[in-house]
């Protein structure tokens, strides 16, 4: 049997590297490095640590393989598809006719474009908005906050502009763990000259990186880029000709960061006040910046406004509609910003237009063929809250971990448990899983074909390389499926009749107008991809946006004006730490994944909790020695390191092991993202027992799905 | 012919570890790169250097180890009989005991893969070019160059600010 190379798309962060998949008879035997597709995210096919042990959890022994129907809590028996889809799709009908917002849909950025817009589809031809995904809890702040300041909710710019940039201002965002072959353009510019700038609580293998470092307390980062603002406007360092042509709210900008003199944001930021006015001066005089986030920035009650800043802080230095330019949020997931383009979104329909507009939603009326919904649905952690009251009775998750990856995890397991109906569509057996009623086995990605859209707008088509274990299925399939026997059985677009993930897409082209010139045919010839928006089949992609005008109803930049703002939960006697998150370079979220990965589990073992030598010496906490970290919410065990990478009274946690159970569950106004990065703890040494005692009563992160006979 | 290895330019090092999933994967389960971190401020990766005066093939007493075509010391397993002497007399404790098979290991520049033309996997992998698999003295070469043109960069700015200082 002759080695095949199949090219795919990796199935981890935003960067969405290009590789191939060395298949023989359908089973995967290696992977090779695209060394030889020019123009692709990664180039010269570098690839991460994750990346590189990309095969292997597709071959863990625990991969699902049959539909199971719940007996008890966490006990199945396996049924056919049929039984499954025929069971989901009358549950799904009930609780529509009665009151279709009982239901609540989880879309997944971990899976294709296509199935994400059929899950929307689905919900909303059912009656309701209430579609989520896992980009609330990462960049919802980013799609929001950008999409008020600039008129589009995604990155300006490619990693190309990276490259290019003189300076890049780097916040909350650990660039070179998180996206590794990413920060290979951080690393080129440096070299070229670029200065870099890194703002982030902990001393990360970024910061070793940083011309300027700026380390400051969690939460504080209104404060910081403020005093940033400050010193530009007040040493009149801006680009006055773009402020004055391209942007409005100027004199509320310079009315608000006032107060914000170096000084002042030192007392609040622990930065010293002349590295501030160092970093302003160094981004606002190099002539070409880019500035990157990610999640340091947004999981706050206050990202919305945080991202907003960092767009205004852009616009003012004229850092936009140029090239080597622009605003870089980093994507966690490498479709994160396709399941956002897609609406699996509770507010808008695909390509982000909005639900309450009569006009768009009258166009998804023809094109569906059914009466929607116009009232704004749930998010996430607002269904949670919703189940409390009874509103909601039944989840559709597809793909998703929300006991692991939800703020305050103990609430969320409390209500999934008061669910009604629950269907959990997924490869492995998740900690979510439990509490399931019915559980469809997907097939991965890497098993399955379709369109994939990375942090810098990229929609790339990943061709099936290995096939699926079992009766496993592409999520477009089950969804399919599901839609059809819920009563949608109709051809075109007003039903679920799909013969190939393409045809899916090829309806995406009909209805995103950033789609539009983006088929199925196009991504398939053209390997490195095609940046959206593309209007029409001749359009090249578009590199950077805004050259002209932005995309706000009036062509300008709409400037924030913000007051400070810090954590909700802030540090008292009873809590004296600051607890924020951080993830390692090679686990992946919520570990489905790299947990059953053995070249990772081997490397990245088990999470360690930072602490400040001095707060350690008051405690009496070596390095290696049992701790538990309280909170509000929930306790938790953990090993902890002795490190001068936080500052004092500050306390870092990997989030990968379900240190959720401590987190803030409070929420962003706007954006409604929970605040995961910052909320007070006490920490106390305990001895390995104790710690093995509170380990049970966590979440197990790779649980056993007990299979019982019918 | 010049002769090829692995460049390593530790200022570019960010510790993700993916040479050591890499090879790991090439190697059947077994890593020959490993990479240390120095006081959490900076990282290095370290494989085997592939001397040119090589201390373990010179003292292998079965001619288990020795050089092919590229230069690469290479371990032929058959002829090994794990008395592990080129361990003890290699600077930088590279060669590893296999316990399964009893016989060392160490890394081959992944000898399978430039077999057809590719580079070996950890340089191949390498998201920031901290590892470079090439000629030692083109590499040498190409970075003296950086170096001058960084210099005459700095020069030409002197020369503007003095020429506006008058």
């Amino acid at each position: 049997m002759a080695e095949e190379l199949i090219p795919v798309v990796c199935p981890y962060c935003g960067v969405g590297c290009r590789l191939y998949i060395r298949v023989v008879d359908g089973y995967p035997v290696g992977i090779e490095y695209a060394t030889d597709i020019p123009g692709i995210s990664n180039e010269k096919g570098k690839l991460c640590p994750k990346g590189n042990a990309v095969i292997e959890y597709l071959l863990a022994k625990d991969r699902l393989k049959k539909p199971l129907k719940a007996k008890e809590q966490g006990k199945f028996v396996e049924i056919s598809w049929s039984e499954a889809i025929k069971e989901v799709a009358e549950r799904l009908k009930t609780y529509a006719k009665d009151d279709p917002n009982q239901l609540m849909f989880f879309g997944s950025a971990r899976t294709f474009n296509e199935p994400n817009y059929l899950i929307q589809k689905l919900a909303r031809m059912l009656g309701t908005n209430n579609v989520d995904h896992c980009a609330r809890l990462c960049h919802a702040p980013t799609v929001s906050g950008l999409k008020q300041v600039f008129g589009a909710g995604a990155m300006t710019n490619t990693y190309k502009d990276i490259e290019e940039a003189d300076v890049i201002f780097i916040i909350g965002h650990n660039y070179a763990e998180t996206h590794p072959v990413g920060f290979r353009y951080v690393l080129k510019a440096k070299e070229r000259g670029a200065k870099v700038i890194v703002a982030d609580p902990r001393f990360t293998r970024t910061a070793w990186f940083a011309d300027i470092f700026l380390q400051h307390y969690p939460g504080t980062d209104i404060a910081l880029i403020n005093g940033l603002i400050h010193v530009i406007i007040k040493e009149k360092l801006y680009d006055a000709k773009f402020v004055r042509e391209r942007c409005v709210g100027f004199d509320e900008v310079v009315k608000a960061v006032e107060k914000f003199t170096p000084e002042y944001v030192e007392k609040i930021t622990g930065v010293p006040a002349d590295l501030i006015v160092e970093a302003a001066r160094t981004f606002a005089t190099a002539g070409k910046g880019v500035i990157t986030w990610a999640m340091g920035l947004t999981q706050h009650t206050h990202g919305h406004d945080n991202v907003r800043l960092l767009g205004t802080l852009s616009a003012i230095c004229g850092y936009q509609g140029k090239e080597g330019c622009g605003c870089a949020p980093m994507r966690g997931q490498n479709n994160v910003q396709g399941a956002c383009d897609m609406a699996a979104l509770p507010n808008v329909f695909p390509g982000y237009q909005a639900v309450t507009n009569p006009e768009k939603r009258k166009f998804f009326e023809e094109f569906w063929g059914v009466e929607l919904n116009g009232e704004v649905g749930l998010t996430v952690i607002e269904a949670a809250h919703a189940i409390d009251e009874g509103k909601v009775k039944a989840y559709y998750i597809m793909g998703e971990n929300p006991v692991i990856s939800d703020a305050n995890a103990n609430h969320v397991i409390k209500a999934l448990q008061k669910l009604e109906f629950m269907v959990v569509q997924d490869i492995v057996p998740t900690p979510t899983m439990e509490f399931a009623d019915i559980v469809l086995p997907a097939a991965a990605m890497l098993e399955n074909e379709g369109s994939l859209t990375n942090t810098e707008r990229r929609v790339q088509w990943s061709f099936p390389a290995v096939k699926p274990p079992g009766e496993a299925r592409p999520d477009w399939w089950i969804l399919s499926e599901v839609g059809k026997a819920v009563g949608f059985d109709r051809d075109g677009s007003k039903g679920f009749r799909y013969n190939e993930a393409a045809d899916v897409l090829r309806e995406i082209n009909a209805c995103t107008p950033q789609y539009r010139g983006i088929t199925p045919e196009r991504l398939k010839a053209n390997l490195a991809g095609i940046h959206w928006p593309c209007p029409s089949p001749d359009h090249p992609g578009t590199r950077f946006l805004y050259k002209d005008r932005f995309l706000t109803p009036d062509g300008k930049a709409h400037l924030a004006a913000v007051d400070y703002r810090g954590p909700v939960e802030l540090p008292d006697e009873e809590y004296p730490f600051i607890l924020t998150t951080m993830r390692y370079v090679g686990m992946y979220h919520t570990l489905t994944m790299t947990g059953r990965s053995e070249a990772l589990v081997k490397r990245w073992k088990e999470p360690l909790a930072e602490i400040h030598p001095d707060d350690a010496a008051k405690l009496g906490i070596r390095t290696v020695d049992w701790i538990k970290i309280e909170t509000r919410r929930g306790v938790y065990p953990i090993r902890a390191k002795v490190t001068r990478a936080v500052k004092k009274g500050v306390i870092a946690v990997p989030w990968h092991w379900a240190a959720n159970v401590l987190t803030n569950d409070a929420l962003d106004p706007v954006a409604k993202i929970p605040e995961t990065k910052a909320c007070a703890c006490r920490v106390a040494k305990i001895s390995e027992e104790e710690a093995k005692k509170l380990m049970e009563k966590l979440p197990q992160i790779i649980p056993r799905i007990e299979v019982v006979k019918g | 012919m010049a002769r090829k290895t692995i460049f390593i330019d530790f200022s570019k090092c960010i510790e993700c570890r993916a040479c050591e999933v890499a090879c790991e994967r090439e190697h059947n389960g077994m890593s020959f790169i490993n990479v240390f971190e120095w006081q959490e401020m900076a990282a290095m990766a370290l494989n085997c250097r592939h001397c040119e005066a090589a201390p373990c093939v010179e003292v292998c007493p079965t001619n288990a180890l020795y050089r092919d075509e590229d230069g690469a010391v290479i371990l032929a397993p058959q002829r090994c009989i794990g008395c592990l002497m080129c361990g003890i007399v290699c600077p930088f404790g590279i060669p590893e005991l296999d316990l399964i098979n009893k016989i060392m290991g160490k890394c081959d520049l992944c000898a399978h893969r430039r077999k057809e033309g590719k580079e070996p996997a950890c340089a191949a992998t390498c998201p920031t070019d901290a590892l470079i698999f090439g000629d030692f003295d083109e590499i040498q070469r190409r970075r003296r160059e950086k170096f001058t043109e960084k210099a005459i960069e700095v020069a030409k700015k002197a020369e503007k600010i003095s020429l506006l200082g008058v």
